[in-house]
């Protein structure tokens, strides 16, 4: 890079100065400014690091922070496996990833690069499972999942969503869950969460997972791995990134869909609802920024590397934790070769000063959960080990990070809410919404306080039953059709709906008497016996089509007919 | 760029004894020499880049290559971790996706050069041009972008139309599709060969058009104003004059943009679901392409895994270039716009 060759030597006393007086400045004014505040000043040479999309939308919404310091961090979301090979191969000058190197993945060992490197933990985070569910036509947010479900629904086993499996964790919705065929969505490409979400599953529910392997033609036992097995024929869809499997999901059509993604994706970027998944102490719990904390005080983190053992986390046994938490990192070289410069490690040191204090302060609004003191203290020290950085001493009670306190205690994770009662396995279910998508499930007829897609009719309109009377006992009979607003409430506490102990379906009172709390209603769209609409729409579209050839070819036929008697007359 | 003129041999008939050619190979000047050297090196270049291209395919794919044998043609999984990898179902994928977009691709490119070259008024003509220009300029990530998040919504109640009455035909088949099934999910025929190639025949389209239309505004006006003394209508002069014309240029851009098709990478990456069987429903879910796979796997490779990559794409090389030279020699064999020039 022309022009942004290493500052004059009298430049460092500057330098120190500045930061002499900027620390002044912040003692007087009590302001914040730990970090880079002289980048303005400087000069920075740009970076590129590839890998985790995990991790993407944090690090994106750092890198749009840093621009007004001068400093260009460019970030390629290809998959935490591309930026591993990215990095070993010296393309890029930095990658991130959930999993570090050395993880044996299908029987090959995934090889440490020869160049140096540290990990540095950048921001943690909950895997959770997105999903686009509707009963009725009114989407479903507060469904809960145990592990082993969870488990079963993407290895094959449990197929579709009115599952006894799930309607045990579900009591609420349990009579008007659809006979829909679920779709897992997985990712198709080399990925972090694949690894994260897999290495929980190898943990926790290893049969079922190396049953599955196995059917994948994978060898057992199958453990960690980044790339999804698929076997051909299952109904499981494969998508790239995880911008690929949210947005796969998000499709208005591609209900009865459900993947796993981090939280972020469902909360930030497409405003969907995921699964409350259930932990060892038998509370359903939500990938908060708060559970997630709570449950990595679990996590056994490498006092050398920092590499996490998660295995606590998923076992852990406080209410309040998710057990699909974990870190996301940033692997950063310790040495000047392949393509790094001491210009690159200034700006990648600055950077990495960024994030690891003012840039955790809003992660929780992206759907992540800021680092711990004692992690962001061993990034800080990693951040020293690469070369050409301007070591900056970091007063990390400036950073406002939420975790912080003068105890040392992680505060975020103190002070978390313990779950309501509704959350705990049993009879009962919270009816509030999950994710990105806050509406509660248990709404009142007519009311309308969301369901916005609700409306318009459902499906193609033929045929869904729903509410009114006894629903199921055929598509004719159907009252007011899923698209009715009062038709699709779910579940109230209160009052358990009775099943028709023929059809099998709910009976409940109309639910276009609005207003009232109990007895929600459910609108149950049920398979009709004979073919819709079969004859007739067959004729229909011969008619379009022989009126349609009618019209194209009619008229120049006519004319030549006419021309020629024309011209024979 | 030959200097011999056979013109001038022999012309000049005299004695035996004393015929003796005049010498006509005069040393060429500087400029030539010049210019012809530098088109012998770029063509050298290229043929030399092609080749080293094939070598170093070849060379990185032969340890996937020796590990699978003759399998590689045969099998259809890719898990080359555990040694079970071919480009059977690969293969089979690229070519559907390539004919789908190519069978969409023609018509649609032959309407529009037809039209540009033959219909427009000359002021939209240009308009039309630059637009056509315009379509190719747009990045390919655009494409599948916009293929996988909205075309996609909207092409599904065609593919399920299509599936539920032409199903019999077992190209348009999905199997696990319930049409009568309210509940019936559609992802049945989400990411599908048929979306793909809708997509990548977007993106083709323009290439083969431009193609087409100058080959069809190369038709010469002597003949097409001949057909309308004879009386022929603008529809009969194209079809007696200028379609003949532009047969090689509409073979051409064809196979130009089913050569584009079958390498197309990103928008195909994007709107597919990667299955590894030989699956020839086009409407149903599950693709794969040559190019989607080497994109897909090309990150999360291990050392035998990008040799295997390394083998797919010397399929791919060696198929492009059969494609491109079947081609060629269609197109110099018709009675092309570049015959009737002379």
């Amino acid at each position: 890079m022309p022009g942004a060759r290493p500052a004059p030597s009298e430049r460092p006393r500057v330098r120190v100065l500045t930061a002499l007086a900027l620390m002044l400045a912040a003692l007087l004014f009590g302001a914040s400014l730990p970090v880079a505040e002289e980048a303005a000043a400087a000069t920075y040479v740009p970076i590129s690091g590839a890998g985790s999309t995990w991790s993407q939308n944090a690090l994106d919404q750092w890198r749009a922070n840093v621009k007004q310091y001068n400093m260009t961090v460019n970030y390629t979301g290809n998959g935490s496996s591309d930026g591993r090979n990215q990095f070993r191969n010296g393309t890029v000058d930095y990658g991130v990833s959930e999993i570090p190197y050395g993880v044996k993945d299908s029987g090959v060992v995934d090889s440490a690069p020869s160049r140096k490197f540290a990990y540095m933990p950048i921001v943690a985070g909950g895997t959770s499972f997105m999903y686009n569910l509707t009963i009725g036509n009114r989407r479903v947010t507060n469904l809960r999942l145990s592990g082993e479900v969870i488990t079963k629904i993407f290895t094959g086993v449990v197929k579709t969503w009115n599952d006894p499996a799930i309607a045990a964790d579900n009591p609420s919705l349990a009579a008007a869950l659809p006979a829909r065929r679920i779709v897992p969505v997985v990712r198709s490409d080399g990925s972090g969460t694949t690894a994260q979400f897999s290495a929980w599953m190898a943990s926790e529910h290893a049969g079922l997972w190396d049953a599955y392997c196995r059917k994948a033609g994978r060898s057992t036992p199958c453990g960690t791995t980044s790339n999804y097995p698929m076997v051909s024929g299952s109904g499981f869809v494969g998508q790239a990134g995880s911008n690929g499997v949210s947005g796969y999901v998000a499709q208005k059509g591609n209900v009865g869909t459900i993947t796993y993604v981090e939280y972020s994706y469902a909360v930030y970027t497409t405003g969907f609802p995921v699964v409350k998944v259930l932990n060892k102490a038998g509370y359903y719990t939500e990938p908060t920024a708060r559970n997630v904390a709570v449950g990595l005080l679990k996590a056994d983190i490498n006092p050398k590397t920092l590499t996490q053992e998660l295995t606590g986390v998923y076992r852990d046994s406080d209410p309040r934790t998710y057990p699909l938490s974990s870190y996301s990192y940033m692997i950063v070289p310790t040495a000047v070769e392949a393509n790094f410069s001491k210009q690159k490690g200034k700006t990648l040191g600055a950077f990495a000063y960024y994030f690891l204090c003012q840039g955790q302060q809003h992660v929780d609004d992206l759907g992540y959960s800021p680092l711990p003191v004692n992690l962001v203290k061993a990034g800080l020290q990693q951040v020293r080990r690469i070369p050409g950085v301007d070591v900056e001493s970091v007063n990390i009670k400036n950073c406002h990070n939420p975790t912080f306190s003068a105890s040392g205690a992680n505060t975020l994770a103190k002070s978390a809410p313990y779950p309501p009662t509704c959350d705990k396995k049993g009879a009962s279910q919270c009816a509030t919404g999950t994710g990105g998508d806050k509406t509660p499930t248990q709404v009142t007829g007519g009311k309308g306080s969301g369901g916005s897609s609700s409306g318009g009719g459902s499906g193609n309109g033929t045929g869904n039953t729903s509410t009114g009377g006894k629903g199921g006992t055929g598509g004719t009979t159907g009252g007011t059709g899923g698209g009715d607003d009062g038709g699709t409430s779910a579940g109230g506490t209160s009052a358990s709906p009775s099943v028709d102990p023929d059809t099998g379906q709910v009976v409940t009172n109309d639910g276009s008497a609005s207003g009232t709390v109990d007895g929600g209603a459910y609108s149950q769209p049920v398979t009709t016996a004979s073919s819709i609409g079969g004859g007739t729409r067959r004729a229909l579209m011969v008619l379009a089509a022989v009126l349609l050839l009618t019209l194209t070819v009619a008229p120049p036929l006519l004319t030549s007919v006419l021309n020629a008697k024309r011209r024979r007359s | 760029m030959t200097t011999f003129v056979p013109g001038l041999t022999g012309t000049e008939p005299g004695p035996a004894a004393d015929d003796v050619p005049r010498d006509i190979r005069s040393s060429p000047e500087p400029a030539d020499r010049a210019f012809r050297l530098v088109a012998r090196g770029s063509g050298a270049a290229v043929l030399a880049i092609m080749l080293l291209v094939g070598f170093f395919l070849t060379y990185r794919a032969w340890g996937a290559l020796s590990v699978a044998g003759f399998s590689f043609l045969t099998t259809s999984a890719w898990e080359p971790d555990s040694h079970r990898f071919g480009i059977a179902a690969v293969i089979t994928g690229t070519v559907l996706i390539g004919l789908v977009a190519i069978s969409l691709a023609l018509p649609l490119a032959l309407g529009t050069a037809l039209y540009i070259s033959e219909y427009a008024p000359r002021r939209l003509k240009r308009f039309l041009v630059s637009l056509v220009d315009l379509m190719a300029a747009v990045p390919s990530v655009v494409y599948g972008l916009w293929g996988a998040f909205f075309l996609q919504g909207h092409v599904v109640g065609l593919s399920r139309w299509i599936s539920t009455y032409f199903g019999w035909i077992p190209l348009f088949r999905v199997e696990g599709a319930e049409p009568d099934d309210p509940l019936a999910s559609m992802t049945v025929y989400t990411s599908s060969t048929f979306i793909a190639g809708m997509v990548v025949a977007l993106m083709v389209t323009p290439i083969a058009c431009s193609v087409m239309r100058e080959a069809f505004s190369q038709a010469p006006p002597g003949e097409r104003e001949g057909a309308y003394a004879l009386g022929a209508t603008r529809w009969g002069m194209i079809r007696s004059v200028v379609l003949p014309f532009g047969l090689g240029g509409v073979i051409g851009g064809t196979m130009l943009g089913l050569g584009r098709a079958l390498g197309e990478t990103i928008a195909v990456y994007m709107i597919i679901s990667p299955v590894f069987e030989i699956q020839p429903h086009i409407l149903q879910n599950g693709a794969i392409s040559v190019s989607s796979l080497i994109a897909l796997r090309y990150g999360s490779a291990s050392e035998l895994g990008m040799s295997a990559l390394m083998a797919a794409g010397l399929t791919l090389f060696v198929m492009t270039l059969i494609v491109n030279f079947i081609a060629s020699s269609i197109v110099a064999r018709s009675r092309s716009g570049a015959g009737a020039e002379a």
